[in-house]
């Protein structure tokens, strides 16, 4: 498919981003027609084993993960060319919530007998962490109140933890007497239950309940919890703009590649106006999702104060969201009758989108966040 | 500190440095009647200041040093431009300054940069342009003023309009037929004109706006020295989709959007808009669409200073940015209830703000410069190969 996006046009990669680029690009070329996304659709863990193993030994799992912990240590400047493919090639594979977020939160806490201990498993891609933070639909609080810790035991209920399915330990945010406080809980510990929602997109998000479950090796105390948290998350909200990025990136080439191909009253209807214009206002969108996920992971791989991350994550998140929303639905719409069924690819295009909008916060409540930092 | 030594200086500040810099040279300088003014102002209003400028060394921020500019980087730029926007300085007749400066500089002979490019940045010349005519608009290639050899000159014949600022003009640059025969861009010259000479009659145009902004020029037997062509017989449309392609840059600069962004939040202050959530939602879309359109125009820009040449893909900043600043207006109109219907402003205590002044007055940026429907359509074309 024709890479019509302005990268290869206006922007500079570095030698090391196109090595990383050129072997992402390949690894989602063996499933191109995106059988393996189907095939693990609706069906547990909701995501392919084999392609998690397969990007350990890539070495993508320790992308974030300092050398020391046996990652490589990488910026986003690196990482974001393994994203977009990610998105592209519609991955069925937990890599922003485990790789990117759940890794955000170990390296980045105080327990260092954790990191020695969990981090070369994590990056191996044999350990899987999932971090469960949310207690409320729509909340982007970091402060844990409804799930308390009292006696190293953990009662409460967590939200919309994706692809807990899979995971082998939750890393939970507890309320304790002194303020939140980040803990590894086992998946098999007594006391915990798991529910299952179904996302349209084929994966699952877990809803956690603990009835006085012991905790495991404390992550985060106090001091730093919330910051870690805040931090992780941010981080893990540029990440998934990024796979948006992907996401939409390749649903206009498929919806423009369509338009080429499809013949009504004697010419590709790609060649009428009306449609050349509808898809020229999506391609402004992508581009100009490009041009702010290219500034915001300089400023994350730069100095850069927590609320100016927050704001800057907030930005990027509110306008990836909007943008791979309007640009898949579109991308139906251009499809007319075939892209409303399941046998044409271009809807696991809209309901990956549709998964990635809503989750870490959908654009609106980016944009109050944003209002209320920059106001 | 010479203006000399300190062209190299610039991009070495740090940036709060330099935004210090320059908006106190912009406090001190800068009349304060003319501050956030509310129609594009003609030389007895500005012109003093292209001079203040232009003695300041500061004319020509994104013109390489060597040829008197300030040599800003993309950053920098941007800082300068933001500046002066939150400042409210006016626009000057920059014709000169961002199009046949730029022009030139990339392919004007030796002559014609030694010739032309002090005068324009000493003010003595005062550019217009001439392209499009009654009949050439979106089909700008059918132009039909006319070019005749007679020896050593040409003789000029025809019709421009939508001529920004001729009145204020000496010089004109435009675009005449050199050829009928053949395909009709294969026949356009681009050549320079002095405005006083002999068989030109410059006609002002009441706009929208009630502005004489803009005017027709005449040409009569109009003889023009063969020497004040730029790149060459026939080859003018290869140049004039270059300047285009520098007036895009231009257009897609997001100085315009950021400067009615700064207007609607000093009257959303004054009159209290911020307490309405439903506002500030719609206020923040807009600020984001904003800050957003930055982000690509720092990464357009970076291509220029990497010394590489930006293609038709520009035009996706001129669509967004027009149209982001027409919302901007829309929603200022719309908050300002009844007042959205008066030609006076609301007293903020930042200056005026003319919300009815402000939807009239952004009308025009999507159509000139290409309208945004030919923009789509070369972006169809070029950049996404749609089939025809």
């Amino acid at each position: 498919m024709e890479d019509i996006s302005l990268q290869s046009r206006i922007d500079v990669l570095s030698e090391q981003q196109v090595l990383i680029q050129d072997s992402a690009v390949a690894f989602i070329a063996q499933d191109e027609e995106l059988k393996k996304t189907r095939d693990n659709r609706f069906v547990q863990p909701g995501f392919d084993q084999q392609t998690w193993k397969e990007m350990a030994e890539l070495g993508w799992l320790g992308f974030l993960i300092p050398e020391q912990y046996g990652g490589i240590g990488l910026g986003f400047d690196d990482l974001h060319t393994v994203l977009i493919q990610l998105g592209k090639g519609l991955v069925p594979a937990p890599f922003v919530a485990t790789a990117v977020i759940a890794a955000s939160v170990l390296v980045n806490g105080d327990n260092e007998a954790v990191k020695k201990d969990r981090l070369p498993a994590l990056v191996a891609g044999e350990w899987k962490p999932a971090l469960a933070w949310q207690e409320a639909r729509g909340s982007m609080c970091v402060k844990a109140e409804q799930v308390k810790v009292v006696d190293g035991k953990l009662s409460g209920r967590k939200i919309f933890v994706p692809d807990a399915g899979g995971a082998d330990d939750f890393i939970v945010s507890a309320a304790s007497a002194e303020g939140t406080e980040l803990y590894l809980v086992n998946k098999d510990a007594a006391g915990l239950s798991i529910d299952y929602e179904q996302r349209v997109d084929g994966g699952f998000y877990g809803q956690l309940s603990f009835d006085r479950v012991a905790v495991g090796d404390k992550v985060a105390g106090i001091a730093l919890a919330e910051q870690v948290l805040a931090a992780a998350l941010d981080t893990g909200r540029v990440a998934a703009s990024v796979e948006l990025l992907g996401v939409m990136t390749r649903a206009l080439e498929i919806t423009v590649d369509y338009t080429a191909q499809r013949v009504q009253f004697d010419k590709p209807i790609g060649s009428f106006q009306a449609l050349q214009h509808k898809m020229v206002d999506l391609f402004i969108l992508s581009e100009i999702s490009r041009s702010v996920v290219l500034q915001t992971i300089g400023l994350f791989d730069s100095q850069t104060s927590a609320e100016g991350r927050a704001a800057a994550a907030s930005q990027v998140k509110a306008r990836c969201s909007d943008a791979a929303l309007q640009i898949t639905k579109s991308a139906i719409q251009l499809h007319g009758g075939i892209g409303y069924t399941d046998e044409a690819n271009i809807g696991l295009y809209l309901k990956k989108a549709m998964y990635l909008a809503s989750w870490l916060g959908n654009a609106s409540a980016h944009r109050a966040r944003y209002a209320e930092l920059t106001l | 500190m010479t203006d000399e030594q300190a062209v190299n200086e610039y991009n070495v500040m740090d940036d709060d440095t330099f935004r210090t810099m320059v908006h106190d040279f912009y406090v001190e300088n800068y009349p304060d009647e003319l501050r956030f003014s509310p129609h594009r102002m003609h030389w007895d209003e500005i012109g003093d200041w292209y001079l203040i400028l232009s003695k300041k060394g500061w004319l020509t921020p994104a013109w390489p040093a060597e040829y008197g500019g300030m040599g800003l980087d993309a950053n920098k730029l941007l800082i300068f431009m933001d500046v002066g926007e939150s400042y409210g300085v006016g626009r000057t007749p920059d014709m000169g300054i961002t199009m046949v400066g730029p022009l030139l500089i990339q392919h004007g002979s030796q002559e014609q940069k030694d010739h032309y490019l002090p005068k324009i940045l000493a003010g003595e010349y005062i550019w217009c342009q001439g392209y499009s005519e009654p009949g050439s608009g979106s089909d700008l290639a059918s132009l039909q003023t006319s070019a005749v050899r007679d020896g050593d000159n040409y003789i000029v014949n025809g019709h421009k309009t939508w001529t920004t600022l001729a009145m204020d003009a000496n010089m004109i640059f435009m675009l005449v037929r050199t050829n009928k025969d053949g395909k009709k861009q294969e026949g356009i010259t681009f050549l320079l004109i002095p405005l006083d000479t002999p068989g030109i009659t410059v006609r002002p145009i009441i706009n929208l706006a009630m502005h004489d902004e803009f005017a027709e020029v005449f040409f009569d037997d109009v003889k023009v020295p063969v020497v004040n062509v730029v790149g060459g017989e026939n080859n003018g449309w290869t140049i004039a989709k270059a300047l285009l392609g520098h007036e895009r840059i231009f257009i897609g600069s997001p100085k315009f959007a950021i400067l009615a962004m700064s207007r609607l939040k000093s009257m959303a202050k004054s009159v209290s808009l911020f307490d309405d959530p439903l506002f500030v939602e719609r206020y923040t879309r807009l600020q984001l669409d904003i800050e957003d359109l930055f982000a690509s125009y720092k990464r357009f820009v970076e291509v220029l200073k990497r010394g590489g040449s930006i293609g038709p893909e520009v035009s996706m900043l001129k669509i967004w940015n027009t149209e982001t600043q027409q919302r901007v207006t829309e929603l200022m109109m719309e908050a300002a209830s009844e007042n959205g219907g008066i030609q006076d402003g609301i007293e903020t205590g930042d200056g005026l703000v003319r919300p009815a002044g402000e939807v009239i007055a952004s009308r025009p940026t999507t159509i000139y410069g290409g309208s945004n429907e030919v923009q789509r359509n070369i972006l169809a074309k070029a950049v996404l190969r749609l089939p025809t």
